[in-house]
């Protein structure tokens, strides 16, 4: 049966290359075959996630290629649409983002076990450049890095980890983390100045990556709400692709006469809006500040604002450092000075809001400045001293 | 007399495996045609086809443009490491199929599996090849173990083993990925950098890599495929392997002719869970070497597929697995020309829709043929 489709396959391969020349509609990719190719391996969450695979994407595709994926292919994208998906800070950084004039090459995961050969795949198709999107490629990519020497990787929000999980570093490896808690500062201190009972946070796994955004995010509360920051509530839904579980942990929270609650729970977390927005319909005075992308578009009225952590831009900068020669190994951090991390548009109206955005641009300058230093785990936050 | 029996012979197995190649066959057209229409150019799915060709049985056309001979050796090694589960899962279906039970918690015995795999693999110090036996061992005693709940729960309680084989995945999914993996053995990283999964297992508990360190093929394949030749003999050739079908076609039947059922059935579920505890090792010790986030595609669940695409047959399990796994493994590349991911798995699904319709197939057949059926070709779960 194997042998007999084999063959079959083979036949009609063979028998369709043989009628290449007549056909006028070949893919994109086979047409522009001068760029430099872009390769990148989604993490199972795939395209369309709202946040994390999506941003990444937007960096490669939109940003870094000028191309939009419709339909199963590449169209080119309108000088509009990138204008559209830039906001201010990005539209003014210095060299703007523009198209690079790279072909991208996108393979989506289906289950842990598929990062390694994808990885292998792309880099065999001629990816100068390999994205892997998400903590959860370390291995695969580490693989697949030292056994193509030649080609060059970039990983994102994890460095490459030895067996016994400490840093290493590879020549042709990039990685990049964020100073996820900077920016779960400035949302903790939107969230003090707005909140008029009491602050909640719904984590995702208890793993330390999340566990920065609760320290950051604490510590912005207590910079201008002490009171606040002493009464706040912290839940783990243990998971992040679990929106029911997400939601009702939204709602217990609120029970709990929690008004302003942010959340950093992948799936869970659009649970987590869900309820928010229910309460509101309900009348209640609730918000909920989303993450990762801008997810005001989730639940337009209940997101406050979101911690929008800049994948994109970390993966466009990759793309042009590799164009102008200068793309190296190593491990880099992006915080708020970098953009790496920042707050999406105060879209909603509220009570001193003039005010509370003048006073979070006084914290975003000292974070930058770095006159103040966001703690990133438990201990750093115990020693944190707010300063009002 | 003889050449009626040799004919019988070499006839036979092509008739009974026919409904499943001609299944197979249409699932791959209609595949075709669905990609045509979402790509809107019969050129883009004929490449899409051709890439899962190459990316599944070995890239020919690159070997002929002077590549070397990782060309044909790392597709070789994706195929096989998909094949190697897919044929344990489907096993594992297959087994409990011939006492007559429809056992839909491969998924969760797999997970056990991997998990006691992962754990003795990553704890315990032994020379190579003893450590490989033991984690092999220990995962299939686990995978026995958790399938042994759902018999006695049938045997003793009159429990719906499809109930409580769904209940018995969702709780290794809640116990396993969702509390053990991620909470007291979860792998440790330094500093605030976060780490998926358990720690990775001892090189001495790994399977071999048979084909270089290019290609991903390991020893699992031969595990599966002895295990898939022993399976047959011990179904075809062997008392108790005879008594458990009997059990599957009768139970009632088999009681009257002095079988024991509860001890073919204890058996068999035992069997069947140790082949798919057998799988989460060889996921573990093959390709992930720990026992990662999530573990893996739901290779349980697709062993009830191939299991019927392959007639329920050890031997036709292990060639739907390796056809299964070779297209999923280069299905990979129909990405490359922008055709959806989820492609490969509708061949598969479309092949099972037209398996089970195999009622059509055999009337349309049985008017080609001289002679009738001498039996159906498919032993029906009884449930």
């Amino acid at each position: 049966m194997i042998r007999r489709l084999a063959t079959v396959a083979l036949a009609s391969g063979l028998a369709l290359t043989a009628c290449k020349k007549k056909d006028e509609t070949a893919p994109p990719a086979l047409a522009m075959p001068a760029k430099r190719v872009v390769g990148l391996v989604t993490d199972v969450g795939g395209r369309g996630d709202q946040s994390f695979n999506d941003s990444a994407l937007r960096g490669l595709e939109l940003w870094a290629a000028g191309a939009r994926f419709e339909g199963g292919g590449y169209r080119p994208s309108s000088a509009d649409e990138l204008k559209a998906s830039l906001t201010p800070e990005l539209a003014s950084r210095q060299p703007p983002i523009v198209p690079l004039g790279v072909a991208p090459l996108v393979v989506q995961s289906k289950a842990q076990e598929d990062y390694e050969p994808n990885l292998e795949l792309l880099v065999e198709q001629g990816a100068e450049l390999t994205v892997g999107v998400g903590f959860m490629l370390e291995n695969a990519v580490e693989a697949v890095a030292r056994r193509n020497p030649k080609a060059k990787f970039l990983l994102i929000d994890s460095p490459v980890l030895d067996a016994s999980g400490k840093p290493i570093c590879l020549p042709n490896v990039r990685t990049v983390v964020f100073r996820e808690e900077e920016g779960s500062f400035l949302v903790g201190a939107l969230a003090g100045l707005v909140s008029k009972r009491r602050v909640g946070f719904v984590g995702g796994m208890e793993i330390p990556l999340i566990k920065k955004f609760e320290a950051g995010f604490r510590a912005g509360v207590a910079s201008t709400n002490p009171a606040a920051a002493e009464k706040l509530l912290a839940t783990y839904t243990g998971s992040f692709d679990n929106v029911a579980a997400g939601k009702q942990v939204g709602q217990d929270l609120m029970a709990k006469g929690v008004d302003v609650v942010f959340q950093a729970a992948g799936s869970d977390g659009l649970g987590v809006i869900q309820a928010v927005k229910e309460a509101r319909a309900e009348g209640k005075d609730v918000y909920v500040i989303g993450v990762d992308s801008d997810q005001a578009h989730l639940a337009p009225g209940a997101v406050l604002t979101s911690m929008v952590k800049r994948v994109d831009l970390a993966v466009y900068e990759a793309v042009r450092d590799l164009k102008a020669g200068t793309l190296a190994g190593g491990d880099v951090a992006r915080g708020l000075k970098e953009d790496g991390v920042g707050l999406a548009v105060v879209r909603l109206d509220f009570p001193g809001k003039l005010e509370a955005l003048a006073k979070l641009e006084a914290l975003r300058q000292r974070v930058v400045s770095g006159e103040l230093h966001v703690p990133s785990n438990a201990a750093e936050l115990a020693a944190f001293k707010a300063q009002p | 007399m003889t050449d009626v029996t040799l004919r019988a012979r070499l006839v036979r197995p092509f008739q009974t495996a026919l409904p499943s190649v001609l299944s197979v066959a249409l699932a791959l057209a209609v595949c075709f045609l669905a990609i045509v229409a979402s790509q809107g150019s019969l050129w883009v799915a004929a490449r899409a086809y051709a890439e899962m060709a190459w990316g599944g049985f070995g890239d020919l056309p690159k070997l002929f443009a002077g590549a070397d001979a990782s060309a044909l050796t790392r597709p070789w090694g994706e195929t096989a490491s998909k094949t190697a589960l897919l044929t344990l899962t489907g096993l594992s279906v297959a087994v409990a199929f011939s006492v007559g039970l429809f056992n839909i918690g491969a998924q969760g015995q797999m997970m056990v599996g991997a998990l006691s795999a992962a754990v003795l693999g990553g704890k315990l110090a032994l020379p190579w090849p003893l450590h490989v036996a033991v984690c092999l061992a220990g995962a299939a005693l686990a995978g026995a173990a958790y399938a042994e709940i759902a018999a006695a729960l049938k045997l003793e309680r009159g429990v719906h083993e499809v109930i409580s084989t769904i209940m018995l995945n969702w709780i290794a999914v809640s116990l396993v990925e969702n509390w053990l993996v991620v909470g007291p053995l979860r792998a440790q990283a330094s500093g605030d950098n976060s780490i998926s999964g358990t720690d990775e297992i001892l090189a001495s508990a790994q399977l071999p890599r048979l084909l270089g360190e290019t290609s991903r093929l390991h020893a699992g394949i031969l595990v599966a495929a002895a295990l898939a030749v022993a399976v047959w003999y011990w179904l075809a050739r062997t008392r108790y392997g005879f008594e458990s079908r009997a059990v599957g076609l009768g139970p009632e039947a088999a009681r009257a002719a002095g079988i024991p059922v509860a001890a073919r059935v204890y058996q068999a579920m035992a069997l069947s869970g140790a082949l798919a505890g057998v799988a989460g090792a060889v996921l573990v010790m093959g390709t992930e070497h720990k026992f990662p986030a999530t573990l893996g595609a739901p290779y349980g669940f697709d062993g009830i597929a191939i299991s019927l695409i392959g007639q329920n047959h050890p031997l036709g399990v292990l060639a739907s697995a390796a056809l299964f796994g070779a297209l999923r493994a280069g299905g990979t590349r129909m990405q490359l020309l922008g055709v959806h991911k989820s492609f490969p798995e509708l061949i598969q699904g479309l092949a099972l829709l037209f398996v089970a319709a195999r009622l059509v197939w055999e009337t349309l057949l049985s008017r080609f043929r001289r002679e009738p059926a001498a039996s159906a070709t498919v032993e029906v779960p009884r449930a």
